[in-house]
C-alpha cells in the first residue's frame, strides 16, 4: 500500500496525506503561534522567577537597616515601577540642561528613598542599597514588558507581536540573568566589572604615591580627584568616591576640572568598561578616540563639549567585557588587565603630551567595592 | 517531571519501536499505516522520558579576597567577607614582615569558554 498506489486501501492513505496537507497549510500558522507563546511562557515564567528572587534578596539586604520586612515588602513593591519621563525632543535645542535637571532630580527621590526604607544606612551602604533597588526594577520592566506583549498577542492573536517578543526572548533572558545573578555582588557591595574605571585611576595615583588623604572630594556630584605627579606631568585622577556604589558626575567634574586650570590642560584620557563583541577575550584591552562614558547624554556631551572648547586631546582606553561580566562580580581577567592600562597611560603621557603638561585622567563607572 | 511519567515514557518508546519494526516490510495491507502510528508512539514516548530536563547549573564560583603585603611579597588568598573592598587596608600585618597590608583584589575566576567557540 503506498501514495498514489491501486491497493484497495490506498483511498485511506491518500486521504491521510490530502488532509494532512491542507490541515497543515491551513493551520500551521496557528500550530507555529501556539508553540512559540508556549516557549514565551516558559520564558516568562523564568523572567518572574528572577524578579521574585531578586525582590526578595533586596528585601533582605533592606531589612538590615531599620525597619521590618512588611514594612520594607510594602514600599519596594510601591516603588518597584518608578519611572522618569524623559524630556520633550520635539525642540531639542537644551534638552541636554533638560535631562541632566531630571536625572539629578531622579536621583533625589531614590536617595530620600533610601533614606525612608533604609534609615540605618550609612552613605556607602546607601549607595548599594540603590543599585540593589535598581537591579531589582530593571528584572520587574523586564518582566513586566514580556507579560504585556505575550498577552498581547495572546489576545489579538497578533503573528507579529508574537515572533517579535519569541525572536527577542533569548537577548531579554540572558540580559535578565546577568543582572539576577548580579544582585548578590550589588547587596554586598563586591566590585563588579564595570567598576575597572575607577579601579585603574586609584591603583595609577597610588603608584606615584597618592594616598587616600590626598583625595579632594566633590568636585561634581559624588566625584573627586587626586593629583599626582606622573612623568613630568601634572595629572588629575578622577574617579566617582566610593567604596559604595555609584557612578557620580564625571563628565560635570572634567568640565570644572578644565574651566579650572584652563590652558594647562592638554589632553584628557578616559578609562572604561566596554561590550566586547562574542569571541573577543574577556578583559582585553582597547584604546580609541573620544569619551569613553556610557551615560544617556549629559556626561558625555559635557566631556566632549569641554575638549572641544578648549581644544584638548581625548582619547580612551578600555576593557573589554559582556554584559554579565560588567554587572556581575569583578572577574580575575579583568583585574589582571589593570596593569596593562597603566602601562597605556603612561605611554600615552609620554607620547601624546610635553613634560609640563596637566592632564585629566578620568575612570569611568560603579565604584562599588572600590576603595579611595 | 518524575520517574512514573519517565517510565510511561520508557513504554511508549518500546511499544512504538515494536509496531514499527514488526510493520516495516510486510505483505499487510495496512503496514505503511502501523509504521506511521508506531513512529508517532515512538515519538511520543521519547519526549516523555526526556521532557523537563533542566541543563545540569553549574554553581557559582566564589568571590575571593586577594591580600598583598605593602613591603614584602607576601600574598593570601581567602574567602570573601562581608564589609571587603579592593584597597581597604587590613588590620592584620604581614606574618613574614610585619608591614601592613592592603586587599588588593576581590574577584571571581570564571570558566573559561568552550573550546568550540575559539575560532
Amino acid at each position: 500500500m503506498q501514495l498514489g498506489g491501486t491497493n484497495e486501501f490506498s483511498w485511506i492513505i491518500n486521504i491521510a496525506f490530502f488532509a494532512f496537507i491542507m490541515l497543515f497549510s491551513l493551520y500551521g500558522a496557528r500550530f507555529q503561534m501556539w508553540q512559540y507563546l508556549k516557549q514565551i511562557e516558559s520564558g516568562l515564567l523564568e523572567l518572574k522567577r528572577m524578579w521574585v528572587e531578586s525582590r526578595q534578596k533586596s528585601i533582605e539586604a533592606f531589612k538590615e537597616f531599620g525597619l521590618s520586612e512588611e514594612e520594607v515588602a510594602k514600599s519596594l513593591d510601591r516603588w518597584m515601577d518608578y519611572f522618569t519621563i524623559m524630556p520633550v525632543d520635539l525642540d531639542p535645542a537644551g534638552i541636554l540642561v533638560r535631562l541632566d535637571h531630571l536625572l539629578d532630580e531622579r536621583r533625589d527621590r531614590f536617595q530620600e528613598f533610601i533614606q525612608e526604607v533604609a534609615p540605618e544606612s550609612q552613605e556607602s551602604s546607601g549607595q548599594n542599597l540603590e543599585n540593589t533597588l535598581e537591579v531589582t526594577q530593571v528584572l520587574n520592566l523586564i518582566y513586566r514588558v514580556v507579560r504585556h506583549f505575550y498577552l498581547l498577542g495572546k489576545k489579538t492573536g497578533s503573528q507579529l507581536m508574537i515572533m517579535q517578543v519569541h525572536m527577542q526572548l533569548p537577548d531579554l533572558i540572558m540580559l535578565a540573568k546577568a543582572y539576577h545573578d548580579a544582585l548578590e555582588a550589588f547587596a554586598a557591595g563586591k566590585p563588579i566589572g564595570d567598576s575597572i574605571g575607577p579601579l585603574v585611576v586609584t591603583k595609577f595615583a597610588r603608584e606615584y604615591g597618592a594616598k587616600p588623604e590626598d583625595y579632594t572630594h566633590e568636585i561634581a556630584r559624588e566625584v573627586g580627584y587626586y593629583t599626582v605627579e606622573a612623568e613630568g606631568r601634572t595629572v588629575y585622577a578622577l574617579r566617582a568616591t566610593g567604596p559604595g556604589g555609584t557612578v557620580g558626575k564625571p563628565g560635570l567634574a572634567v568640565r570644572k576640572l578644565v574651566e579650572k586650570h584652563g590652558k594647562k590642560i592638554t589632553r584628557i584620557i578616559t578609562i572604561d568598561a566596554a561590550l566586547k563583541l562574542e569571541g573577543e577575550d574577556l578583559g582585553r584591552v582597547s584604546e580609541g578616540t573620544g569619551a569613553a562614558i556610557g551615560d544617556i547624554g549629559p556626561e558625555k556631551h559635557a566631556m566632549e563639549q569641554a575638549a572641544t572648547e578648549f581644544n584638548l586631546g581625548i582619547e580612551a582606553i578600555v576593557v573589554k567585557e559582556n554584559e554579565a561580566a560588567a554587572v556581575g562580580v569583578l572577574d580575575k581577567k579583568i583585574l589582571d588587565a589593570v596593569p596593562e592600562v597603566i602601562e597605556r597611560i603612561k605611554t600615552s603621557l609620554q607620547k601624546r603630551t610635553k613634560p609640563g603638561d596637566a592632564v585629566i585622567l578620568a575612570g569611568i563607572g560603579n565604584t562599588i567595592g572600590i576603595g579611595l | 517531571m518524575g520517574i512514573v511519567t519517565r517510565v510511561i515514557g520508557l513504554a511508549f518508546t518500546a511499544m512504538g519501536a515494536f509496531v514499527l519494526f514488526s510493520s516495516v516490510g510486510t505483505t499487510d495491507p495496512f503496514g505503511l499505516v502501523w509504521s506511521f502510528i508506531g513512529m508517532f508512539v515512538m515519538a511520543l514516548g521519547l519526549s516523555l522520558m526526556t521532557a523537563g530536563r533542566e541543563k545540569e547549573k553549574k554553581p557559582t564560583p566564589p568571590t575571593v579576597t586577594e591580600i598583598r603585603c605593602n613591603s614584602c611579597d607576601f600574598k593570601e588568598i581567602r574567602d570573601f567577607e562581608k564589609g571587603d573592598y579592593i584597597l581597604k587596608p587590613v588590620e592584620a600585618a604581614c606574618p613574614k614582615c610585619q608591614s601592613p597590608m592592603t586587599i588588593e583584589g576581590v574577584y571571581m575566576v570564571r570558566e573559561e569558554p568552550d573550546e568550540k567557540d575559539k575560532i
